[in-house]
């Protein structure tokens, strides 16, 4: 365990390693000289000069890397094109915005998938079984961007019930928080839903057809007991997978339904950076998001093995 | 990731063991067929059939079936809500919604087959290059992949376009590299299972050459994960594609491309819900077909492997 441990933190090290170069490369790849591109009308000398010495551009690459790598790990990502404000504070004030829609989208998914995963397999054949097969598969195929509008054309523009766009912080109004909150975390929440349902349903279809289930049954267990003690027990073990993948895509940023509703997140950012050619901040923003998927998805690999010990590895 | 995960389930994976250098196809005719029966059998696979014949339909005889021209204007006919003379309604230049969405399953289409094979040809070579010689090359390869797959798909794909430049061509590429990865691991676990089976022994113990093991002996035996793949993953390029044509990174205007639709249609909401629904659900459609068809044909091809779609480019 300690070696799995051990490989597995180094292999995230490389890959984090491999994300910074590219992400630093991002903004060298892109043809034109970006602060030119980014001042575009504005353009002067003297801002022009200040801003490429203070990118560092003058320097070699390998010089820049080394340079922008250092002061990223102490957490300075640089200063962005347009605005001059620091990258850094930039991004940690859209992460409670980006917080708040992942986790209540994965409250969503998980409200819709587990009920309806074990229903469905404890049922397997049934009714119920096949509306919840067609609701997931149309919850999978749903383009995300074209449900948020047609949501915003129903609750807002012809019901009037909530807000077609924007955040509210909670510490500001709560109430007003839940009612820009509900629509981005319904459309997000739909389509991760239906991918854990289709998790939960098949871990516990295969929990249903193992030996363990079946002594459970001859030992004359009632059903019930069999089921929540026994199978759901062991289903939920890779789907404790499943969701912390989930949460590490979400956490990603949902880049077009935060566009569609107007929501300050991460994903927003980035999509305005290239939009703006603001590479500092999209640089900083990619490598957040990324980082964060490394991190959640280490996480879920060692707490998978910590919860099945008998994963050898 | 977990990569030895995949390594001891499985084992008799693949068709029946054959000893002689013969090649080992599991897709005979007659498993073809049974393959196609059993497909046949799925009645959401059967609907996904149809709608997919009639959007390849549409795409193929385009303009001749069309009732409008896809960008002919009519200024007289500016937001008409659906009715006889143009089903789906008009957008605010008097175009016919019904002719732009037929012609538009032309671009989505294009970009699918076009994107994923590009993520197919990529990512098997590396997955089996990777899987069947494990050590360093394995290493270096998955771990190339691991750097790609974690940046969001989209994310990836219009950084991908901001160095490009915006475009149908670009956005297919752009979409390509984003699937590479996904192909690369499901190839990879494949060959890992397939890699120690008798009749790869047998073979190499007669003297095959790598590559004549990996193309007689290892592909056909990994190819029913890779089609289920393949079918999945069209559903999600088409859905991508839409996504970057809705932020303006895909097909340029007046292209009848469905992203870029809604996102025409987003503004007129108010007036002309049309716009934006009937493309909407062109692509839901459309994306829905791939889906419940490559369902069906896990269940047909492999019956053993979990629905364990890739979650990623679904969220994005």
């Amino acid at each position: 365990m300690a070696r799995y441990i051990t490989r597995r933190v180094l292999q995230a090290l490389v890959v984090t390693l491999g994300i910074s170069v590219l992400v630093f490369m991002l903004v060298h790849l892109v043809p034109g000289d970006p602060i030119r591109v980014a001042l575009g009308t504005r353009f002067d000398q003297a801002t022009y000069d200040a801003l490429r010495e203070r990118a560092g551009f003058n320097q070699p690459l390998i010089v820049q890397y080394f340079t922008w790598l250092g002061n990223a790990v102490q957490g300075d990502l640089g200063v962005s094109f347009r605005s001059g404000d620091p990258v850094t504070s930039t991004i940690l004030g859209v992460l409670p915005a980006t917080l708040t829609l992942a986790f209540a989208s994965l409250v969503v998914a998980l409200v819709i998938a587990i009920p309806l995963g074990i229903l469905s397999a404890v049922r397997s054949g049934s009714k119920l079984d096949y509306a919840a097969t067609v609701f997931s598969q149309f919850g999978i195929s749903i383009p995300d961007f074209w449900m948020g509008i047609m949501l915003i054309l129903l609750f807002s523009l012809t019901l009037g019930w909530l807000p077609s766009s924007g955040y509210t912080p909670l510490t500001e109004d709560p109430g007003d928080w839940l009612r820009h909150l509900v629509m981005p975390a319904v459309t997000v929440g739909v389509v991760s839903g239906s991918i854990l349902t289709r998790f939960v349903r098949s871990s516990m279809l295969e929990a249903l057809s193992q030996d363990y289930t079946r002594t459970a049954r001859s030992k004359g267990l009632h059903e019930r007991v069999v089921v929540t003690r026994h199978v759901l027990k062991n289903a939920m073990i890779p789907v404790v997978t499943v969701t912390g993948l989930q949460l590490a895509t979400l956490l990603g940023g949902v880049i077009i339904v935060e566009q569609v509703f107007s929501w300050p997140g991460l994903g927003r950012l980035a999509l305005i950076a290239v939009q703006r050619r603001d590479y500092p901040v999209l640089q900083g923003a990619v490598l957040v998001m990324a980082l964060t998927f490394l991190v959640i998805n280490l996480v879920v690999d060692l707490l998978y093995a910590w919860l099945d010990p008998r994963i050898k590895y | 990731m977990a990569a030895d995960q995949e390594q001891p389930e499985r084992a008799g994976a693949g068709a029946a063991a054959q000893v002689d250098d013969r090649p080992a196809l599991p897709a005979s005719r007659s498993r073809a067929a049974e393959v196609w029966s059993a497909v046949l059998a799925n009645r959401l696979a059967v609907a996904g059939l149809v709608i997919l014949v009639a959007i390849a339909l549409a795409a193929l005889l385009g303009e001749r079936i069309a009732p409008y021209g896809p960008t002919e204007i009519d200024f007289q006919a500016r937001l008409e809500g659906p009715s006889a003379r143009h089903p789906f309604g008009t957008d605010q230049l008097g175009r016919d919604i019904l002719s732009r969405v037929m012609l538009g399953s032309r671009i989505s289409l294009q970009v699918g087959f076009i994107s994923v094979g590009i993520a197919l040809v990529g990512g098997v070579v590396l997955g089996l290059i990777a899987g069947f010689y494990g050590g360093k090359r394995d290493d270096v390869i998955m771990r190339v992949m691991d750097i790609l797959f974690a940046f969001p798909a989209i994310l990836l794909a219009i950084a991908v376009l901001a160095i490009l430049g915006p475009g149908i061509g670009n956005a297919m590429i752009a979409i390509g590299i984003v699937y590479v990865p996904i192909f690369a691991r499901v190839t990879r676990a494949s060959v890992l299972s397939v890699r120690e089976e008798v009749y790869v022994r047998a073979a190499r113990s007669l003297g095959a050459s790598d590559v004549r093991l990996l193309r007689l002996h290892v592909l056909p035996n990994v190819l029913a994960p890779i089609i289920v793949q393949t079918s999945i993953s069209l559903a999600f390029a088409i859905l991508s594609e839409a996504a970057l044509s809705f932020l303006g990174l895909g097909a340029p205007r007046p292209t009848p491309a469905w992203g870029l639709m809604l996102a025409e249609g987003r503004g007129f909401i108010q007036q002309a819900w049309w716009m934006a629904f009937f493309p909407g659900m062109a692509i839901l459609l459309t994306v829905l077909a791939f889906n419940v068809l490559g369902d069906a044909l896990r269940d047909a091809l492999d019956p053993r492997q979990k629905s364990a779609i890739e979650s990623r480019g679904v969220t994005a």
